[in-house]
């Protein structure tokens, strides 16, 4: 893997009031990485994507996305979220909006594409996370799952080059969780650049490319998922995963 | 009665002025309140406080005070003509306005901080959000209570008779004196009154369930008045 990063984070610190949320992360991605980001609640895992498209500023350090440093109050951060793909925790889908507007909101707007263009794609998006038959549902009559799956296919309806996943099974009924990670893992192979953050140790092993463990706002340990949930090497990491398996 | 009835195109007329007259101090006070609703949710805090300053201070003075100060305060203080439409259609849109305010913010604040957070990360710039995430949405939940302001607006509005403005009230006042007194014409006055307010009840509860699509807008509606 000598290709140039994706993702670049040097140093990044936030902090909110007196509490440090990331203190100092460092790491790169390289295209067609999937990266699964593991830890314990509270530790900045979702506070990490969510400074890469600038939803949080940050007091230190650099973000390079695609070469181009992000800044949260620069004008240019559209520019990289139009790049970014984010799936939410919360689904945050628009309430007012059918499943495929919802999906096909931001091409239009956002992107300038002709309708036609974009809902012909949409469909075959709703065809990939398997809702065809949901695509004029409202996300008040989607079951989690359905509505996760929108979720993602709005975030590949305007054919991001990273997606961003926060927690994207946490807040699922445990018999829907499945239909999610089995979209997640088509596009897995697909080969797309991914950062997840999960607690879904199966899928990171079965999928993910790196791992990373993280722990107070700092990395603690990464590597390959399978060696690392196998044999971790930091006694952290090593409670942490004893802690779950339980 | 009969002699009321023969004043009949002279209430209509006056019907015409009320209405005319609510109307546009509500259309101010809807633009006006919004305009104070943005500020009130800005980041700026001097903004925020300017605006509720401004919205605590017409809620709390009586509409009264503040049409005698439109109408004879303002020549005096600013040297400036006012007739009582103008007094009164500003004195009815500054109060407007802040009631339409608190209205607009609970319709803003109603959507959500993931939905904005859905918006600005798949690039939307801050107009884009308003516009098609939080306008559409806002609308549910603002136009409820917006018919209650209505109605509110179109009785404050016969207060403008006290500084003889020919609205409806004061004509039916006219009538009455003319007369000789008598109990119809306030009775007429009263019935007017009613189907105005009534029609516009109808009109908000049908537009209410025209929009409400998705089963989305209880819920926004719910969060919006909590």
């Amino acid at each position: 893997m000598n290709q140039a990063p994706i993702l670049e984070l040097e140093d990044v610190v936030k902090r909110f009031g007196p509490r440090t949320i990331l203190d100092g992360i460092s790491l790169a991605v390289v295209p067609g990485e999937i990266v699964c980001f593991i830890g314990p609640s509270g530790t900045g895992k979702s506070t990490l994507l969510r400074c890469v498209n600038g939803l949080e500023d940050m007091q230190g350090g650099h973000i390079r996305f695609e070469g181009e440093e992000v800044h949260a109050r620069g004008k240019r951060i559209i520019e990289v979220r139009k790049r970014i793909g984010m799936i939410f925790q919360q689904f945050n889908l628009y309430p007012h909006l059918t499943a495929l507007e919802n999906v096909m909101l931001a091409p239009v707007v956002v992107h300038g594409e002709k309708r036609a263009t974009v809902e012909e794609r949409a469909r075959a998006l709703f065809e990939r996370v398997r809702l065809a038959h949901r695509i004029n549902a409202y996300p008040a009559h989607l079951s989690g799952g359905e509505q996760q799956r929108v979720a993602i296919a709005r975030a590949l309806a305007t054919n991001p080059h990273m997606l961003m996943f926060d927690e994207p099974t946490s807040a699922l009924d445990p018999e829907t969780v499945g239909e999610v990670l089995a979209v997640m893992r088509d596009l897995a192979l697909e080969g797309r650049t991914m950062l997840v953050v999960t607690h879904e140790m199966r899928f990171a092993a079965e999928v993910g490319t790196r791992m990373v463990f993280m722990d107070g706002g700092r990395i603690v340990e990464e590597g390959g998922p399978r060696e690392m949930l196998a044999r971790p090497r930091t006694e952290r990491a090593q409670q942490f995963l004893r802690a779950i398996q339980k | 009665m009969s002699e009321t009835l023969a004043y009949v195109p002279l209430f209509i007329k006056a019907t015409g002025t009320t209405i005319w007259l609510s109307w546009l101090a509500l259309l101010i006070g809807a633009v006006g309140g919004t305009a104070i609703a943005l500020l009130r949710t800005s980041r700026l805090w001097p903004l925020r406080v300017v605006a509720l300053l401004y919205t605590e201070a017409f809620r709390s003075v009586p509409i009264l005070i503040v049409l005698f100060f439109a109408y004879f305060g303002a020549p005096v203080m600013l040297d400036i003509d006012v007739s009582p439409f103008l007094a009164a259609t500003a004195a009815l849109a500054l109060h407007a306005s802040a009631n339409m305010s608190e209205v607009v913010r609970g319709g803003i604040e109603s959507v959500g901080r993931g939905q904005w957070e859905a918006a600005l990360a798949s690039g939307m710039r801050m107009r884009q959000v308003m516009r098609y995430i939080v306008a559409p949405q806002a609308l549910r939940v603002i136009l409820p209570p917006s018919v209650g302001i209505y109605i509110t607006v179109l009785k404050e509005s016969s207060l403008a008779s006290i500084i003889g403005y020919f609205e409806l009230t004061r004509t039916g006042l006219m009538v009455r004196e003319t007369n000789g007194g008598g109990f119809g014409p306030l009775l007429v006055l009263g019935v007017i009154y009613f189907l105005i307010s009534y029609g516009i009840s109808l009109c908000g509860a049908a537009l209410e369930r025209r929009y409400a699509v998705g089963g989305a807008s209880t819920d926004a509606v719910v969060g919006g008045m909590a």
